[in-house]
């Protein structure tokens, strides 16, 4: 079987060396029988791609331990879930992942741009194949996941950190959009190689770059969950190397998506676009290259190993070749309008732009502070929390203000009293938001007040939208107001998407405010009996309570709750001592409260034999807002997403008489 | 001409050097901290990271652990005692690499409450620890 397996992905090697070859070829000749076949040996590759991807799933599911790569990460008692997803929890598999993901997302792209953009299409089938080469290059290689040994009588198993029900999601969610910010690369550099001016390619990759953003959002936030409930220190994002890795193209994909929307309309932005597509790309790689070369200490450390260098290798071949490009085509790339005012939509799109690259960039310059210091100074300085804070706020809360403005200011260029007219309500509402806040004792944080008010002031102008849009509609026919509310979300749902979007990450604000600058914490030493009070919370430590678990010991410290005098129920942090991994791993505890999304949350930091405890209690105001925040961020993003054949209409219109006079 | 394409220009110049601004200041008031190996220390008594491997034995005395670190990898015979009070992550034990944040104190590096990492054993091919 491991045969098998090795020879699908030098088939598949082969397949995508000849999609990279003999497309560009035809393109360059313009044959198109010679094109086709190069898309189908893309169609082809996912095919042995999927055969690699089967031989080892049926590897794991067998316990083939003669497979390192299987002897490796399962073991014979890791129930089936977990065994599946060792497909992932290594990086041969990993890997071979992302190959799957990368043929099958490049064969939907062939099979979609046959039906409306065959002369796109002739020049990013060799850009997409050149990209599976290496992919397919580092698998056969360097790091095979079907390499063989004498079979050990069991496997090492997976690391029980690991063994949570978030990585049958988070890692593969992650995959998808990073993977998935391929396909507008592929596409862009496809547009610039048949020298081509128009809008198409983003018209085309839009869906792309929306999906694989969703999965990275969504993907990041199961992650910080996972962070929350499982590792217990009471937080869920901590700035380290390896989160920062899938939030960067994650930011970067943000820009694009917005900045994309004035290409359409205006014309405008055209080579920051395909700069800001390059650099999602590059950043996505990178991601990779940081996890998996060891060259950042990171608490989420993978193994070190040899594909370092050749990520390294792929990412500068990438940068060159694709700067080189766009330097070659600048003068198709020149704008056709210009921007008008500094106080336009046009305007408001760059300044959001803008943030969002340097915020971005700042990420990257502390991931890679580190190796910088050592290179110059010869010792590695690490920059901290405190560093990434300072530019969540800087660039952050004007972010937040900007998307109360951005969706509401004319375009090209906004008088000053409509603009006063416009955000009369919206900055009212916001400011007496923040007056109310402040006498409710919110300015012990003032970075936590000025983010609350710009969310009100945020909210207030989403929702006045929403509500003129009704309003309008309503007019126009005699129906209901919750008929005029659905088809206007259906008629725009680009828009009305966007806007749902917006508000989830409005939420996402408010939950990451109210935990981080209004939370409380306390520690204290504590004998059976004694109490101590958090916020207005009263917690009674009763006792301890041993258990024996299926492959553990289960201590608990038994913590009575109160609050304002009023009995909550019992808390049980605690520790579970592994047999097997002769390993310790420590249990939260975690009270939220449905009213208003607070909540407590204790950590038995240390529980002595003669029944000491040293109790950690925090308590997160408004941390459960961001756990909705992504359900709605999903909701936003599928209404955006959703096919529309109004606007399918529309571009066959726009495009669809020009495509048949561009001959491949 | 210079007047109808100024105010992208401006709005972009401004933009930047709002931008470069904010992080010039930021880096003038807070440095980073240095990330060093026990045998780099060589009695420097400032803010650093300190990365090692735990040396057995570990001695807990109620919330405080003491014991010694050496280099990761090389063959330094540098063991510095290392002294720790807080929280102590799952995985903490001899001979697994630790990051702690500290300063030498009388030849003994005293580690800041809270900062103690312990990294996985590379066997695994760990996401969390």
């Amino acid at each position: 079987m491991p045969e098998l397996g090795r020879a699908a992905l030098i088939v598949c090697l082969g397949l995508a060396l000849y999609a990279a070859a003999a497309g560009a070829f035809a393109a360059r000749r313009r044959r198109q029988r010679l094109a086709e076949s190069a898309e189908n040996a893309i169609l082809a590759s996912f095919a042995a791609a999927a055969v690699a991807a089967i031989v080892l799933l049926v590897a794991l599911v067998q316990n083939d331990f003669s497979l390192v790569y299987v002897a490796d990460h399962t073991s014979r008692e890791l129930p089936l879930g977990y065994t599946i997803s060792a497909f992932w929890g290594g990086q041969e598999g990993s890997l071979l992942l992302w190959l799957l993901i990368l043929t099958a997302f490049s064969t939907i792209a062939v099979l979609l741009g046959r039906r409306s953009a065959r002369s796109l299409l002739a020049w990013t089938v060799p850009v997409l194949g050149a990209v599976i080469v290496f992919f397919s290059f580092v698998l056969v290689a360097v790091s095979s996941p079907f390499a063989t040994q004498v079979a050990p009588p069991d496997g090492a198993g997976l690391n029980p950190s690991l063994q949570n029900p978030y990585m049958l999601a988070h890692p593969p969610m992650l995959y998808l959009g990073f993977v998935g910010l391929t396909i507008p690369f592929a596409f862009a550099m496809g547009a610039l190689l048949a020298r081509r001016s128009d809008e198409l390619w983003i018209v085309l990759t839009r869906r792309w770059t929306l999906v694989a953003w969703t999965f990275l959002g969504f993907g990041q936030l199961l992650g910080a969950h996972w962070a929350y409930v499982e590792v217990g220190w009471g937080g869920y994002f901590a700035w380290d190397p390896v989160e920062n890795a899938a939030l960067m193209p994650w930011l970067a994909a943000t820009a694009f998506l917005h900045s994309v929307m004035i290409q359409e309309k205006r014309g405008m932005l055209r080579i920051w676009n395909v700069l800001l597509v390059i650099g999602a790309f590059g950043l996505a790689l990178f991601g990779t290259f940081l996890t998996r070369s060891g060259i950042i200490s990171s608490i989420h450390s993978f193994t070190e190993s040899s594909i370092g260098p050749w990520f390294l290798g792929f990412i500068g071949v990438v940068l060159a070749a694709s700067t080189a490009l766009v330097l070659s085509r600048l003068p198709l790339l020149r704008s056709k309008t210009r921007l008008e005012s500094p106080v336009s939509r046009e305007a408001t799109f760059l300044y959001n732009n803008l943030l969002l690259v340097a915020f971005c960039l700042t990420i990257l310059w502390g991931v890679l502070y580190p190796i910088l210091t050592e290179a110059v100074r010869g010792e590695p300085i690490t920059v901290g929390p405190p560093y990434y804070n300072f530019f969540l706020k800087a660039f952050g809360l004007p972010l937040l203000l900007l998307m109360g403005i951005g969706p509401l200011i004319a375009w090209r260029r906004a008088s000053l009293r409509g603009l006063g007219r416009t955000f009369a309500w919206p900055a009212a509402f916001a400011l007496v938001c923040g007056a109310l806040l402040l006498v409710a004792g919110a300015g012990s944080s003032i970075p936590g007040l000025v983010g609350y008010t710009f969310c009100a002031f945020v909210l207030a102008s989403i929702t006045l939208e929403f509500a003129r849009g009704t309003r309008a509609r309503h007019a126009l026919s005699s129906g209901s107001w919750g008929g005029a509310f659905a088809s206007l979300i259906g008629r725009n749902r680009r828009r009305y998407g966007g806007y749902i979007v917006h508000a989830s990450i409005v939420l996402l604000a408010v939950g990451v405010v109210g935990s981080s600058a209004y939370d409380t914490v306390a520690e204290k030493r504590l004998r059976p009996g004694e109490t101590m009070a958090i916020g207005d919370y009263s917690l009674r430590y009763k006792e301890v309570r041993q258990r024996r678990g299926p492959n553990s010991q289960e201590v608990r410290a038994l913590v009575d709750v109160s609050r304002d005098g009023k009995r909550l129920g019992t808390m049980e942090p605690g520790k579970n001592r592994y047999f097997a991994e002769q390993q310790v791993s420590n249990e939260a505890a975690i009270r939220s409260d449905r009213l208003n999304g607070e909540d407590l949350f204790l950590i038995a930091d240390q529980i002595d034999d003669d029944g000491t405890l040293f109790l950690k209690a925090l308590v997160k105001p408004l941390v459960n807002v961001i756990w909705i925040a992504g359900f709605v961020f999903l909701g936003g993003a599928a209404i955006a997403l959703w096919p529309d054949a109004r606007e399918q209409r529309r571009l066959a219109v726009r495009y669809g008489g020009r495509e048949s006079l561009v001959r491949v | 001409m210079a007047r109808r394409s100024s105010p992208a220009r401006l709005v972009i110049a401004l933009s930047v050097a709002a931008m470069l601004a904010v992080f010039l200041l930021y880096t003038s008031i807070a440095g980073g901290t240095p990330q060093l190996r026990p045998s780099q220390l060589n009695g420097r008594t400032n803010e650093v990271s300190l990365v090692g491997k735990v040396v057995a034995p570990v001695q807990r005395n109620g919330r405080t652990l003491r014991f010694h670190v050496k280099d990761v990898e090389g063959g330094s015979a540098t063991r510095l005692p290392v002294t720790y009070t807080g929280s102590v992550p799952d995985m903490f034990k001899a001979g697994r690499d630790i990051s702690l944040d500290g300063r030498l104190r009388n030849g003994t590096f005293v580690g800041t409450s809270g900062t103690l990492v312990t990294k996985c054993p590379s066997k695994y091919t760990a996401k969390k620890s």
